[in-house]
């Protein structure tokens, strides 16, 4: 961390930067949504222009995180802190996904195909 | 108490013991954000109706993007101050950084606004449609007549009339059932005013009794028992109620009320009954109990050498035979001596019957007119009088809107899901039908629509070519085909009243008399002249039948407007929360910056780290709320 007053000027012409890169992919964010021409995928929104909309703000999340939170040279304390919150909420995200066994809305499945399939409907028996 | 290590790092984390604590802290909140991302994932995945994808104005969300990483960069620069000692520096960049705090809420408070403020129907046939509802009052003839302001709605009544969003429930009772125990205040005074407005009472009609403890059902004739509303002499009552009490062998309690027929409806009125009702309830749960036990001690003492639950198939402890006690067909003892009649809604007659205007907020469920009857929530019940009477029940209401999109994405999928043509099933819809007097307008902007679509269509073909299997690579969404946005219903009425020869949808000029994403802010402005001018936001009126759903645009409406108010509002909190903590160390710091400038430095630094996760937060909240 910048502690010395030469550090710190060293750190806020560093801190400036990221700042306009954050505006710059503010922008970018911005166009890759609205310009026709930048429109990856197919015609309007699709799952190309959701995957490239995270992308570009993960990038900038990891730069405020890095930087402006001073992650990128941090104690091994805070890392192990933050890794169990990140194990979590990557579980957090799947949870959900737990609906796929919902007994009230699947349980109708043939035995060995747990998971819905729409293009194999069940038929009963 | 000396707190430790607040300048100092500790030796073994290296750190001092704040900043351990905002990043615990700050990982508790990736879980909690993390958890809400989550529920937005699913909702939208399994959503069963089309998602409203780009459905937010960009350019307050773009804004508030640039405010808060500018803010993230001022507070750095304001911890990087203190570090240096600059205190006049500090207080500038930290200042900056709570004035873009305020911005931030200021924009989200106008976003919020226009929600709330934005009507949406789903109508029975799945076409939804958004707008801002009209302003409509009662004349004097008791029909309603509308206007898209609440002053020009106002000038339409001569008597003065107060204007209501017109997407009201207009009803002309014959009686109101109010519940005794659920009558909700407003709901009545409103009920009240409206019908003195009008000229009309509300009176009981008969006779009522009401018991809030023992009463006498020994004789057939019913007496009021109390002293409050009583028109019988002093002595005559004294003479009844020793009469009663003998005949009864128990005295008489006092909560009793009688209200003769006549009385005109009053909050008090139905207050005053509301404390006998709740006397009357808790006289007979102890009652209740006291009969049970009886009872239970009856069989126990016919039966001793039974377990109880050998007994309890013949232990008929709730029935009413075996204390000669009778109930009515709502459970109510009629006669007996323990247990009183509970009296648990008033009803008052309407002489003469008015409409009266009730909120669509106010009722249970969708009022049907040959239902002859409108509840409310709190149990009240407005009804109709028998056929030829005056007071026919619901009167025409129908929700009057001046509509700024029209979604039939709903619909085609509904059609498609039943294997049938969407774009045949929109137009033999409602709205395009005879039915709706308004189908002109909405002819002309579906034709313009699917004009525009088709050039569209031409254009993706030209630009991208077809696959190989002969398919055009790019097609018009769903949302292009099926949803009419309020940028769409602008152009195509700046098209048709384009000075000269209108231009076709091939023309250049065409594409320049869209609006662009940044018109409007917030959203469609209604106040907006030209759009006003161009009368782009025609008017609609949805007859009440066809209304299956109406809301703002609030939790109410769907998951998404749900999700939105859920992850945005907490993170407003936070915006708040965050700026409040920082204007603490600008305002009331200079004192620890004297005597101890490092240690003011290291709480502006974990402020700062609170302050960039928000901006973390909603660098990601921008492009999925309104990007996407």
């Amino acid at each position: 961390m910048a502690d010395t007053p030469e550090a710190i000027q060293k750190a806020k012409k560093q801190y400036i930067l990221i700042g306009l890169i954050l505006f710059v992919f503010t922008v970018v964010t911005v166009a890759v949504a609205t310009v026709p021409w930048l429109d990856f995928g197919d015609h309007g929104f699709d799952s190309k222009d959701a995957v490239i909309g995270l992308l570009i703000a993960t990038f900038k999340a990891s730069l405020v995180a890095s930087i402006f939170m001073h992650l990128n040279h941090e104690r091994k304390t805070i890392y192990l802190v933050l890794l169990i919150s990140a194990v979590m909420g990557i579980v957090l995200f799947f949870l959900t996904g737990w609906a796929f066994v919902d007994p009230i809305e699947y349980g109708n499945t043939v035995e060995g195909d747990r998971f819905y399939n729409p293009e194999k409907p069940i038929t009963s028996d | 108490m000396e707190i430790p290590y607040t300048v100092t790092a500790r030796k073994d984390t290296g750190l001092f013991n704040s900043k351990v604590g905002i990043w615990l802290f700050l990982a508790s909140e990736v879980m909690l954000f993390g958890g809400l991302f989550s529920g937005y994932v699913f909702l939208r995945i399994y959503a069963d109706y089309p998602w409203p994808e780009r459905a937010l104005p960009i350019v307050p969300g773009l804004i508030n993007t640039f405010v808060l990483i500018g803010s993230s960069v001022t507070v750095v620069f304001a911890w990087a101050a203190l570090k240096m000692r600059e205190w006049r520096k500090f207080q500038i960049y930290m200042g900056i950084t709570i004035a873009c705090a305020a911005i931030f809420m200021v924009l989200k408070g106008i976003e919020y606004k226009a929600k709330l403020e934005h009507q949406a129907v789903r109508m029975d046939d799945f076409a939804i449609i958004e707008g801002h509802a009209h302003y409509a009052v009662v004349g004097d003839d008791g029909k309603i007549s509308h206007a898209d302001t609440k002053t020009k709605a106002k000038k339409l009544s001569d008597s003065g009339a107060k204007p209501f969003k017109a997407n009201a429930i207009l009803f002309k009772p014959q009686t109101i059932d109010f519940s005794v125990a659920r009558a909700h205040q407003p709901w009545v005074e409103a009920v009240l005013e409206q019908a003195a407005k009008r000229k009309s009472k509300l009176v009981t009609a008969e006779d009522l009794f009401l018991y809030g403890s023992i009463r006498d059902y020994a004789g057939t004739e019913q007496e009021p028992l109390s002293s409050k509303g009583r028109t019988n002499s002093e002595a005559e009552l004294v003479a009844k109620y020793a009469n009663a009490e003998e005949k009864a062998g128990h005295t008489f309690g006092e909560r009793s009320l009688y209200i003769p027929a006549g009385t005109e409806l009053s909050y008090d009125l139905v207050k005053q009954a509301r404390e006998v009702y709740v006397s009357g309830r808790s006289h007979n749960a102890v009652a209740r109990t006291a009969i049970l036990k009886a009872n239970w001690k009856k069989v126990k003492a016919a039966r001793p050498e039974d377990k109880y639950w050998e007994q309890a198939p013949d232990a008929r402890i709730d029935s009413a035979t075996q204390l000669d006690e009778q109930f009515d067909s709502e459970g109510n003892c009629i006669s007996g001596s323990k247990v009183v009649s509970v009296v648990s809604t008033l009803s008052f007659q309407m002489s003469p019957p008015q409409p009266i205007v009730i909120d669509r907020g106010w009722v249970k469920r969708p009022v049907k007119a040959q239902e002859g009857k409108a509840e409310l929530r709190d149990d009240t019940s407005f009804n109709a009088g028998s056929a030829g009477d005056s007071a026919p029940g619901l009167l025409s209401s129908p929700l009057i809107l001046a509509v700024d999109a029209i979604d039939f994405r709903w619909m085609a999928q509904k059609a498609e899901e039943a294997g049938k043509e969407p774009l045949e099933v929109i137009e033999k819809s409602w709205i395009f039908s005879e039915e709706n007097k308004h189908a002109k307008y909405y002819k002309r902007i579906w034709k313009n629509h699917k004009a525009r679509i088709a050039e569209l269509e031409k254009e993706l073909l030209e630009g991208y070519g077809r696959d190989k299997e002969g398919n055009a690579k790019r097609v018009p969404t769903e949302t292009d085909r099926y949803r009419i946005t309020w940028q769409d219903l602008v152009h195509y009425a700046r098209v048709d009243q384009h000075e000269g020869r209108p231009p076709k949808p091939s023309d250049k000029e065409y594409a320049d008399l869209r609006p662009k994403f940044w018109d409007g802010f917030a959203g469609p402005n209604h106040k907006d002249e030209e759009i006003h001018e161009l009368h782009a936001f025609p008017e609609l009126e949805i007859p009440h039948q066809k209304v299956s759903l109406q809301s703002m645009f609030t939790p109410k409406w769907n998951t998404y407007y749900a999700v939105y108010f859920t992850i945005t509002g907490l993170h407003g909190l936070h915006v708040i929360g965050g700026a409040i903590v920082l204007g603490y160390y600008l305002f009331f710091s200079k004192g620890l910056y004297r005597r101890n400038p490092e240690w003011l430095a290291n709480r502006v630094e974990v402020g700062g780290l609170f302050w960039h996760f928000v901006d973390l937060v909603w660098i990601f909240l921008f492009p999925i709320l309104y990007l996407m």
